[in-house]
């Protein structure tokens, strides 16, 4: 009985999973949204040593992958990155613009709850935001109630990319004589 | 009341209690079972119970779990490389993710090349993922074979056409169709070793049912087959019957 159940379930399951699966844009018309059409070349930023520990403890896990593809024009970065909010990954498109957080986007929604992050009411609390001394977010960001995991995901997101923006900039600092 | 009408209810009122403890004995293991279990569900973030999978083999039999039996392996230099259901396994280390559809993979530099249908992973010896290339990363749609040429750079062959990636694996480019590719080592499908599949089935039962599941089925009494959640309903009512009883004899005893 409980196999006959368990077969049921585990499709019903896949199948709701799919369903929520809500792409508000295409991370290809994010970046030529963001970039005005001149999408410039993607480069990839490595998270090792140091890095690696500091975006640990920044999510509370490691990053799926050990590189994260980026693309920048001049102080202006933008990121695709993923975080899982309860079961399932959430695809974030960021804007960094010297420092300061420009735009956050929820890309695609695959949680059954928590798609309320997608709205401007939520996003705009995080615009012009950057990073404390203690590599946190400089405000506190209001939550939303019922979505309480896909907020935090954000917040994650949103300090993830301000970090690895700085990590950017500080290779740019050409070394003193 | 008179002394009389008094002395009938005594018996009247004994019945009751030994109906009740009666009641009490009888719900006692289940809402025992319902009481724990609740607690447990309550805190299921703080003890990582969603998280958490099955490793117990009765508990997987009863559930009636069972590994794939076929499974895609390519052997990549000295490791394999398997996929099962959706788990992907470099040796016995698993892959985080899910994926479908393994094409092939290839040794390349310190690192490994899988290909599957919707894109390229990049591992390290360890298998730590370093990237999971995607259409949107340039990748091209429908890989249908891996390989490394007589320079040792990487080819897939896609539904269309042979595209190569630059050393970073962030450009692909369309690779002519001459005679260079008949120097291209195609990878292709192995047998797995009869111990490291044993582990490999082992492995996958033990990520398949989370401890969450159980004890909300241990909570409903569907861990219990098909009777089970009809005791717990029947637990309940006698629950409901147990608190109607004791206020009702509570209230008899004050007057």
């Amino acid at each position: 009985m409980l196999r006959k159940l368990f077969i049921f379930l585990l499709p019903t399951l896949v199948c709701s999973a799919l369903l929520a699966e809500a792409v508000y844009q295409e991370p290809e018309d994010f970046l030529s949204e963001t970039f005005a059409g001149k999408v410039p070349e993607p480069a990839v930023i490595w998270l090792s040593g140091e890095r690696k520990a500091v975006t640990k403890q920044l999510l509370g896990h490691r990053y799926p992958s050990l590189r994260v593809r980026y693309w920048r024009d001049q102080q202006r970065s933008a990121w695709i990155l993923e975080e899982i909010g309860k079961d399932l990954p959430i695809t974030i498109g960021l804007v960094v613009n010297d420092g300061l957080l420009e735009q956050i986007k929820v890309l695609v929604f695959r949680e059954s709850r928590g798609w309320e992050i997608r709205h401007s009411f939520f996003t705009d609390q995080f615009k012009g935001a950057q990073l404390d001394q203690s590599n946190g977010l400089d405000r506190d960001i209001d939550g939303i109630s019922g979505a309480t995991l896909s907020v935090r995901a954000m917040k994650k997101m949103a300090t993830l990319a301000l970090f690895l923006d700085a990590e950017l900039r500080k290779e740019d600092v050409a070394p003193t004589p | 009341m008179s002394r009389q009408h008094r002395r009938k209810q005594r018996p009247k009122l004994r019945s009751f209690y030994v109906w009740h403890r009666y009641m009490g004995v009888s719900a006692a293991i289940v809402i025992l079972i319902v009481a724990v279990t609740g607690l447990l569900l309550n805190h299921t973030e703080d003890f990582q119970f969603d998280s958490d999978f099955i490793q117990t083999d009765w508990v997987l039999d009863w559930y009636g779990i069972e590994a794939p039996d076929t499974m895609h392996t390519f052997l990549a230099g000295d490791r394999y490389i398997t996929l099962m259901g959706e788990h992907l396994y470099l040796n016995r280390r698993e892959v985080k993710g899910s994926y479908s559809q393994l094409v092939g993979a290839v040794p390349f530099d310190d690192m490994f090349i899988v290909a599957i249908s919707h894109g390229i992973l990049l591992l390290t010896a360890r298998g730590e993922l370093i990237e999971h290339l995607q259409d949107k990363d340039g990748v091209p749609a429908g890989l249908k074979q891996i390989g490394i040429d007589a320079d040792g750079a990487v080819v897939v062959q896609s539904s269309h056409d042979y595209y190569q990636p630059d050393a970073d694996f962030i450009r692909w480019k369309r690779r002519e169709q001459d005679s260079s590719l008949s120097s291209v080592t195609w990878a292709t499908e192995s047998l797995l070793e009869p111990r490291l599949k044993t582990a490999l089935q082992h492995h996958f039962r033990g990520e398949v049912l989370p401890v969450e599941r159980v004890i909300l089925d241990l909570h409903s009494g569907r861990f219990f087959g098909r009777l089970g959640p009809w005791i717990f309903d029947a637990a309940a009512v006698l629950l409901i019957l147990l608190s109607l009883s004791g206020s009702w004899m509570w209230l008899r005893r004050r007057r």
